[in-house]
């Protein structure tokens, strides 16, 4: 939760010319959440008729974030048992975070749980340079490869999308969640329906979770570890048969190399363990709960992200290779803001490299809004 | 392609609307099955609904429009014998005839025939688009389809992960296309029985459906004795509900659930809330499955507690509540 008059005026200033605000089809039946800055938890069961009652609310309220249903409902601001549910477009969530990269450590500020002193990113092991204590948060600026890290995700699961489940480009709607990763919006209607433990299922298969050795032919001898190989009738020619077909080299057509696979790894029991292993990690790293959670508010494109003061924001399935968050999605004005820096820390925005040693400083304020929102900032 | 049905057909598949059709052309009507010669079908239609009670098939297939007819009066029978378990057996039966019946079908992958009969049917009942691949040897159905239905199957195979799956499609052979729907041909029938409405019933109908009923009501006997009084809570809630006025949310609950608990099909859970001033017949049957556990939501939600109901004012206990901690229990303790 962020209380902090420069970064509202700054968001004010956006919402006030927003051009990228994108309201959701079927507004009518949508529910909408905000946040609003210095006070904790959201404002949910809300409804905009229209872009216009939504537009007015966002100038009026400035609120730190804005977020609406994936879902569709016949009364959007009853409560949640009473909504009367009619389905839910298809989401996926792609966070940087959750990639466990190795360049992480590099980019952490550590932020004291004791005192709240922040500091440099530390190789070594942590100690408050205040008071000593060895406990922290991490508060993370992530770097182009944790972008680009996200950005390979993205691609794979766009790859999945459009091949395996054959979803139209253009149903595919891909955005910088605002932070550090990406949010995909799934707009092919025949996805609505689908309930939780469907989506849940469709996760797997996009995850690589649950793929039985038997599927590409492997089986267990009855009553030992030993393995024989029997190809499916239907082949291996598409989705993950394919995709473990061409990582193991193996073809239908011959069964030989694959039972020796199978023999190498010491048998059927040792040889799911390095399927699993294998399908983990060709599928994409998105977050289940988002996927398969029927009922969520989900950040709205082109609103900000009070985590960092960008927006999130459309990216063109085509150009994604080349879109640059700190660029494209830094979308605040140049106002000067006086802050006071809580440690040394250092961000490229809109191109320019904000390396901030001294305690206060001047900056436009889509730099001062970035360092307040990591909390590595206060406003003067 | 226009598809061609003939009575082999019908007789396999005598649940399609070209099943009735058919009769109608044939200029039959009800009263002849007063006809002695019609003995036979009665006597078949008996023997149909019993193997189903006893989780039998019935398998024949002999002579195809004694068949289509003998499914018909099956129906007719079955809804007036009016017990909802011999109803959900005799559908459960009649699912797995078709079920033997489609799998074979789809094994003939040749007959173009064939194969536009079956799109029709899986497009007809479920709403299913089936295509074959160019080989004629597997099934494709969307993904959403599949989706839709196999979430809900346990079993490791049905994961989609351990599918082929290419370009929207899940790839599938025969006996598993048949098993995606399995489950909705009972739903069907089931609905098909509570949908209709009795004819004047010929006497030999009559006759041989109040014997049947008469054999298979002891084995029902507890069920039926359960469900003619209701708790307090619960009959205070129809009166409400029956006098048009507004039930609150938790009241409404708690009626659908105890309803779903004594196994009230949903049709007629629906029907009961028919006088709500806001009623939508396709919302609350919505609601109802969701409540049952089928839709939406996989757990089955249970009937409230008396202490919980009473929280909510919506107890209204007498003394034969005495001791019990859930309206489920009424009247089935001691006595
Ligand atoms: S005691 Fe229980 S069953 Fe009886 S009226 Fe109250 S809630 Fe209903
Ligand atoms: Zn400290
Ligand atoms: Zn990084």
């Amino acid at each position: 939760m962020i209380k902090s008059e420069a970064v509202k005026a700054a968001f004010r200033e956006y919402y006030f010319k927003q051009k990228l605000v994108e309201a959701p089809d079927n507004m009518d039946q949508r529910e909408f959440g905000y946040s609003l800055f210095g006070i904790p938890g959201m404002v949910r069961h809300l409804s905009f008729k229209n872009p216009g009652e939504l537009t007015a609310a966002l100038v009026r309220e400035v609120p730190s974030d804005v977020y609406c249903s994936n879902a569709l409902y016949r009364f959007p601001t009853l409560p949640m048992q009473e909504k009367q549910w009619q389905g839910a477009d298809l989401i996926f969530d792609i966070d940087g975070k959750d990639l466990h990269l190795p360049c992480v450590p590099s980019h952490s500020y550590p932020v004291c749980s004791n005192c709240g002193q922040a500091s440099p990113p530390v190789e070594k092991e942590y100690a408050c340079p205040a008071c000593g204590n060895k406990k922290a948060e991490y508060v993370s600026i992530p770097c182009g490869k944790c972008i680009d890290g996200s950005k390979k995700e993205a691609a794979r699961l766009v790859e999945f999308l459009t091949g395996d489940l054959g979803i139209a480009k253009e149903n595919i709607h891909v955005f910088f969640s605002g932070n550090n990763g990406f949010h995909f919006h799934i707009s092919d209607g025949s996805y609505r329906p689908l309930d939780s433990q469907a989506r849940s299922d469709l996760v797997g298969y996009l995850a690589g979770v649950g793929l039985i050795a038997e599927s590409i032919g492997v089986r267990r001898s009855p009553g030992s570890d030993l393995a024989f190989v029997k190809f499916p009738k239907s082949g291996l020619d598409y989705g993950w048969r394919k995709r473990i077909a061409e990582e193991l080299d193996i073809s239908a057509s011959s069964t030989i190399r694959l039972t020796n696979i199978v023999k190498e790894k010491g048998g059927y029991s040792a040889f799911k363990a390095e399927l699993d292993r294998i399908t983990r990690q060709l599928g994409v790293r998105i977050d289940p709960q988002v996927t398969t959670d029927v009922h969520r508010v989900f950040r709205m494109p082109g609103t900000l992200n009070s985590k960092s003061g960008l927006a999130k924001f459309r990216c063109s399935l085509d150009r994604l290779d080349s879109f640059d968050p700190f660029v494209d999605a830094c979308v605040l004005g140049s106002t000067k803001v006086q802050v006071r820096m809580k440690t040394h820390a250092k961000v490229k925005l809109k191109g320019q490299t904000f390396s901030i040693s001294k305690e206060e400083a001047e900056l436009p304020a889509f730099a001062a809004v970035y360092f307040i929102c990591k909390g590595l900032a206060e406003a003067a | 392609m226009s598809i061609r049905l003939g009575t082999g057909d019908l007789a396999r598949y005598p649940f399609l609307n070209e099943a009735g059709e058919y009769l109608r052309q044939s200029g039959f009507g009800w009263e002849e099955l007063d006809r002695p010669d019609m003995a036979d079908i009665i006597q078949r239609a008996a023997e149909r609904i019993e193997a189903g009670v006893s989780g039998k098939v019935y398998e024949k297939l002999d002579r195809y429009e004694t068949e289509i007819l003998t499914f018909l009066v099956t129906l007719i029978m079955v809804k007036s014998i009016g017990m909802e378990p011999v109803l959900k057996k005799y559908a459960l039966a009649e699912a797995r005839r078709a079920e033997k019946f489609l799998t074979e079908d789809l094994r003939r992958q040749n007959d173009a025939q064939r194969q536009a009969l079956l799109s029709k049917i899986f497009g007809d009942l479920f709403g299913l688009a089936i295509d074959t691949t160019e080989d004629g040897r597997l099934f494709k159905v969307k993904v959403t389809d599949y989706l839709a239905r196999s979430s809900h199957f346990h079993e490791q195979e049905w994961k989609m992960i351990n599918r082929l799956v290419s370009n929207g499609n899940v790839y599938l052979g025969p006996d598993e296309t048949v098993r995606l729907v399995r489950n909705e041909l009972a739903v069907m029938i089931n609905g098909r029985v509570h949908a209709m409405s009795l004819p004047a019933l010929p006497k030999a109908i009559k006759e041989r459906s109040d014997t049947l009923r008469a054999e298979l009501a002891p084995r029902y006997e507890y069920r039926a004795h359960s469900v003619t009084e209701y708790p307090p809570c619960v009959k205070h809630a129809i009166e409400v509900m029956n006098r048009g006025e507004n039930l609150p949310h938790s009241a409404r609950l708690m009626l659908a659930t105890y309803m779903l608990a004594i196994d009230k099909p949903v049709d007629e859970i629906v029907e009961m809330f028919k006088n709500a001033p806001d009623f939508n017949e396709r919302i609350t049957r919505y609601q109802v499955e969701h409540l049952a556990g089928s839709k939406g939501s996989r757990t089955k939600y249970s009937v409230p507690s008396c202490d919980k109901l009473r929280t909510e004012n919506l107890c209204f206990a007498t003394k034969d509540c005495d001791s019990i901690i859930n309206p489920i229990q009424f009247g089935r303790r001691r006595k």
